[in-house]
């Protein structure tokens, strides 16, 4: 790095606005990118900002910004998990399961978050302790629970879930619950990684374990611990999706997984670990949703959708990587 | 007067191979006692026991008096010992309020980090260091090395440290931001703050120091009041023997201009170099850190291939675009970050000293292995590299035999021009000794030596001619027999800037 | 030390399938049947086919996650250019392989120009590749291939399937690439230390785009294969195929790190893999439990060469 003392004595006075802009870049990004589609959309095809619809397009994505979340802070410590997709549809079957075994409501949603809690903390045990790299721990685990999955149900759908249980599908002022979720968790996890302590020692051992280290924070625990969490997440976003039909298939969605880790990327998220906020995935997640929606009211044939997105990623993050070489 | 820290009989071992071997050292209030010696004589270990990161194997460590044992970092950080690190243990994408405060950031009524009266501590702080230009707000990742280091002192203060280890905080620093740091050094020794202060600038040790104590090997050679001693001395008791006798520069006829430059330019770093090296002779380049030596080596070399002027070789104007077109050229360059660049740790010594002539030894792209072994065994008694035997992974070598190795690498590329760019950094005095032979007997054949060195003894004691960088210019050159500590020393730090405006 | 811990992890592995052969013959006497076992080849072609360019990926130190898409792509580049274009057979069969190759050729400019962590750029190239898989299909199928092209899929030669007679000749030359030639040699140092490499005079992005257009290449060449076997062209073919081969892969000991693997352990990988799926749905496991144990053995193996690795650190 060459160095001169003129750079060094340079004030530093930059607006508010700026400062913000320079802290929030992509999730800035991502938000005027949704206002885009949005407005466009929109002025041909009016329907498309219809109550119906845009309950639809935020509701509809909003288990995956709950899972997101979690994602977010895995990758801003520097791991993955690949295995989210097959955890969610185990969850979402576990929690199907008791409700039309008869228990209580409150059984089937809050077992599904414990056992998520319970496999994410195995998996950080694993990935912190043990060093095997996450990619390789969850990918061992993709097949564990997707062949559970199916072995246990037999690929049978699970129907007759008492309307109690469909939590998914309640309503507040006519918003969709999924809404109120989304929102608050994200607010949540924002304020708790800003201002909790915990929350900040992710951001620093994403950034540098050794410094870290040096400042008292223990790595491993603290991976077990956001593993742990990240299965929390998992686990909420599990009921969100098995609740949202009168039914629960066996499967996921094709590649939900990297849907999850798309939408942290785009979100701001360095896969390096150490910089992104949460705000910034549940964006991209609602923007998943207006981008799909969109090809619809456009009359796109939706087959393309995936095209678009990749389009999209590669998009995001060369930008980012054209950004961070200017700043070296 | 009561010491804020006393080291007795103090010993480290890795494994079974001994770094220090009973040193004794304290700190007292308000003095800056400097440490020195050369790389490898223990002092970065000595450091680190202090600060908590590693625990030695023997003596006793006590803090005001009192016997203490530190299992981390923090609990040092807890009996008021701090330490700014040399690689900068900071959070690149964090600000510099928080780079400063983590850890220990101020906490407001539900146990949330109070974002403002941190922004608030880090202004004051930073004020108190007279750094009133930076923003407590900017991202760490974006500032200059000088700005870095008044974030890692200001961390260090934070926590109202009474013991302050600084490791060469001013390796990479311009003048200008040098001196601005003696100047925080004083503030905080008047404060009463005691400083271990760890460097290889005599002038600056001269300028700051109260105390200095002198590391060799693992072991102490001695402390001294700065009046009682002057540079000379010093040198000796850091090099433990006369120096003619270490380094043993050979008298060689020197031969045709092998190597020339002519205004080399790489962007910004490398602007106008013009030099030349002859055979059998070794030019010494000195400078400081970010001066451009390296810069220019890799320009050389192809890594970074230049943007403006000419390199001519045997009197013939050639382009570098890459380092395999710098090798048919006859040009080995051995890097300064030997586990980064210069070798491949995880593999065998075998494998990695044929990395650069794959494409020599292997016919229809096969790799001959016979000749593979051959070339690394007789690699291996020619540079007497201590090892089991050609399969051994380098990793697992000492510093001094892994750099041997990346010596023999580039050896077998039979090289006319030798670029060796900190040849003797980490490894300790004997393989030192083997390396500068080495270095007369390749330039007894007829090579061509470039060596970058930060280690002005060693520039002093090997250079047929010294070349003195900054900030991407040559400003001096200087024949052997008018090099001496002071003037190669002023050269380096005297900034180019400086230099116009004086003129 | 490295070479006798490639060694180790290849004899866990290979004992692990001599006690998984016998016991699925145990379980089962079909198992040992020429048929059952000729058969389980032509199953593991189109896996073992990609886990051979993505074991040069992984040595690397990156990943191609982009495989399956590149998979669908090409099957659905075949089934176009040959029946909505009129293209001849054969040569619709090139240029859905050359389609592969480009896709892996883009993958790799990606990773080299922009120094994207190879996850997240595949991690792109996988949607976008299967979206235009989806776009251009429409998710229509293409069928009624002639009954040639079904030799390179459900034909034999020499009472061998036809396809493992490609996958072998593939992982012989793979092998010789990665074990003996210059090539490989580079693969390696770049996986173990770019920047030494860079510094030795090796061509660093030379090889990586190599090897991603390599990978691509194989992944189209297996999809040419798997319409082959099935008959049919459709857009989805390949999905999820990129976890199969990465597990094969690790399994075999290549460290996702990159610097360490052999084309052995990839082998081993592949065919423990294989006996275990058939060995269990022979002996009446039904077909998705059996991942279940895959996912276990690829965590323990993991788990226990990093135990034996640490140790002796």
């Amino acid at each position: 790095m060459s160095h001169s003392p003129s750079q060094a004595l340079r004030p530093m006075s930059s607006s508010a606005l700026l400062k913000f802009i320079r802290a929030y870049g992509q999730e800035t990004a991502v938000l005027l990118s949704l206002l885009v589609i949005v407005v466009v959309v929109s002025l041909i095809n009016p329907n498309y900002l219809g109550p119906a619809n845009i309950n639809n397009m935020v509701a509809g994505n909003a288990y995956i910004a709950v899972a997101a979340i979690g994602m977010t802070m895995i990758i801003l410590l520097g791991h993955i998990d690949v295995a989210i997709g097959a955890l969610i549809g185990v969850l979402a079957s576990i929690a199907g399961t008791l409700a039309v075994s008869g228990y209580p409501v409150w059984v089937c949603w809050l077992v599904p978050v414990l056992v998520g809690v319970f496999i994410e903390a195995v998996v950080g045990v694993l990935v912190a302790y043990a060093r095997i790299p996450a990619i390789v721990v969850t990918l061992g685990v993709v097949s564990i629970l997707k062949g559970g999955l199916i072995t246990v149900t037999q690929g049978v759908w699970i129907s007759n879930l008492p309307p109690e249980f469909l939590i998914a599908q309640f309503r507040l002022f006519g918003i969709p619950s999924p809404v109120y979720f989304m929102i608050l968790l994200t607010i949540a996890a924002g304020v708790w990684m800003r201002y909790a302590p915990f929350g900040r020692a992710i951001y620093a051992v994403g950034g540098n374990v050794e410094a870290a280290r040096t400042v008292g924070i223990r790595p491993e625990r603290l991976t077990v611990g956001v593993f742990a969490l990240h299965g929390m997440f998992a686990g909420i976003a599990a009921v969100l999706f098995g609740t949202q039909l009168q039914v629960i298939q066996s499967t996921v969605p094709n590649n939900l997984e990297l849907t999850i880790i798309t939408a942290s990327v785009i979100g701001g998220v360095s896969i390096i670990g150490g910089r992104g906020t949460v705000y910034g995935s549940t964006l991209a997640a609602i923007f998943f949703s207006a981008v799909s929606s969109a090809l619809v009211f456009l009359n796109i044939s939706a087959y393309w959708l995936r095209a678009v997105l990749g389009v999209l990623i590669l998009a995001t993050v060369l930008a980012d990587a054209m950004r961070r070489r200017q700043i070296h | 007067m009561t010491c804020l820290l006393e080291l007795s009989n103090i010993s480290k071992s890795f494994a079974s191979v001994r770094v220090l071997t009973g040193v004794n050292f304290d700190v007292r209030p308000g003095e800056v006692h400097a440490l020195m010696g050369e790389n490898g004589a223990g002092k970065s270990t000595m450091i680190k026991i202090v600060a908590g990161v590693l625990t030695p194997s023997g003596g006793e460590m006590r803090v005001n008096g009192e016997a203490v044992q530190f299992s981390s970092p923090k609990e040092a950080n807890a009996r008021g010992i701090a330490t700014v690190y040399q690689e900068m243990l900071l959070f690149p994408d964090l600000t510099v309020a928080e780079n400063i405060f983590l850890g220990h950031a101020p906490r407001g009524s539900v146990g949330h980090i109070d974002w403002r009266s941190m922004r608030a501590k880090a202004r004051v702080l930073l004020d108190s260091l007279d750094s009133p230009d930076l923003d407590v707000d900017a991202v760490v990742g974006t500032l200059s090395v000088a700005n870095r280091q008044r974030v890692e002192i200001a961390k260090a203060l934070s926590q109202d440290a009474r013991i302050v280890i600084m490791d060469e905080p001013t390796a990479a620093l311009a003048e200008t931001d040098a001196k601005r740091l003696l100047d925080i050094v004083r503030r905080l020794r008047d404060r009463g703050v005691g400083i271990i202060y760890v460097s290889h600038r005599m002038a600056e040790i001269f300028a700051i120091a109260d105390r200095i104590t002198v590391l060799r090997d693992g072991v102490m050679i001695g402390t001294r009041n700065r009046d009682e001693v002057d540079q000379p001395t010093l040198v000796s008791m850091m090099v433990g023997r006369d120096i003619a006798q270490l380094y043993p520069k050979a008298e060689v006829t020197l031969g045709d201009v092998l190597l020339e430059t002519r205004d080399l330019c790489c962007n910004e770093r490398v602007r106008n170099v013009s030099l030349s090296v002859r055979a059998g002779e070794i030019v010494g380049i000195a400078g400081l850190i970010g001066a451009g030596r390296t810069e220019l080596a890799l320009t050389m070399f192809g890594i970074t291939p230049a943007t403006a002027g000419e390199i001519r070789i045997g009197g013939e104007a050639v382009t570098i675009r890459s380092p395999r077109e710098a090798r048919d050229l006859g040009i080995a360059y051995i890097p300064e970050d030997r586990g980064r660049q210069g070798l491949v740790k995880a593999q065998t010594i075998r494998e990695n000293i044929i990395h650069p002539i794959l494409d020599r030894i292997s016919r229809y792209f096969l790799v001959s292995l016979r000749k593979e072994r051959s070339l690394a065994v007789q690699s291996i008694k020619q540079l007497s590299i201590r090892t089991w035997g050609a399969d051994q992974i380098a990793g697992q070598l000492s510093g001094g035999n892994q750099q041997k190795v990346v010596v023999a690498k580039w050896l077998g590329t039979k090289p006319r021009i030798l670029i060796m760019d900190e040849p003797t950094r980490g490894i300790d005095v004997g393989a030192k000794a083997e390396i500068y032979t080495l270095m007369g007997e390749l330039a007894r054949d007829g090579i061509a030596i470039i060596m970058i060195s930060s280690e002005l003894p060693e520039v002093l004691g090997m250079s047929d001619r010294i070349m003195v960088m900054n900030e991407g210019k040559l400003v001096a050159e200087i024949p052997r027999a008018e090099a001496t500590l002071e003037s190669v020393g002023a050269a380096m730090t005297h900034s180019a800037r400086h230099q116009e405006i004086e003129r | 030390m490295l070479s006798r811990y490639v060694f180790r992890h290849e004899t866990i592995l290979a004992l692990l399938l001599v006690l998984a052969l016998a016991l699925s013959a145990n379980l089962s006497d079909r198992f040992f049947t020429v048929d059952n076992l000729l058969n389980q080849g032509r199953m593991l072609t189109e896996v073992g086919i990609i886990a051979i360019a993505m074991t040069f990926v992984i040595i690397t130190g990156g990943i191609d996650l982009s495989v399956g898409s590149i998979l669908g792509l090409s099957a659905i580049t075949l089934g176009v250019v040959w029946k909505t274009l009129g293209v001849p057979l054969p040569l619709a069969m090139v240029v859905a392989v050359l389609a592969g190759a480009v896709c892996g050729a883009v993958n790799g400019v990606i990773i080299i120009k922009s120094r994207m962590p190879p996850m997240i750029a595949t991690l792109g190239t996988l949607a976008l590749y299967r979206g235009l898989a989806e776009g251009i299909s429409q998710a229509r199928s293409v069928r009624g291939y002639p009954e040639w092209f079904f030799v390179l899929g459900q034909g034999e030669f020499f009472g061998v399937p036809t396809q493992l007679w490609v996958f072998g000749l593939l992982v012989v030359v793979a092998a010789i690439i990665l074990g003996y030639m210059t090539f490989g040699r580079v693969t390696y140092a770049v996986g173990a230390n770019e920047t030494a490499a860079r510094f030795s005079g090796m061509n660093v992005d030379r090889a990586k785009l190599l090897i991603y257009t390599a990978s691509g290449s194989m992944a189209a060449l297996a999809a040419v294969i798997f319409v082959s076997r099935v008959s049919t062209t459709r857009s989805d073919m390949g999905m999820g195929i990129e976890m199969d081969a990465i597990s094969a892969v690790v399994l075999g000991g290549t460290s996702i790190f990159g610097g360490r693997g052999t084309m052995i352990g990839t082998l081993l990988g592949i065919l423990l893999i294989q006996t275990m799926k058939n060995g269990l749905t022979l002996a009446g496991v039904k077909g998705d439990g059996t991942i279940i144990v895959i996912g276990s053995i690829l965590i323990l193996t993991i788990l226990i060469s990093n135990l034996v690795n640490r140790k002796r650190d």
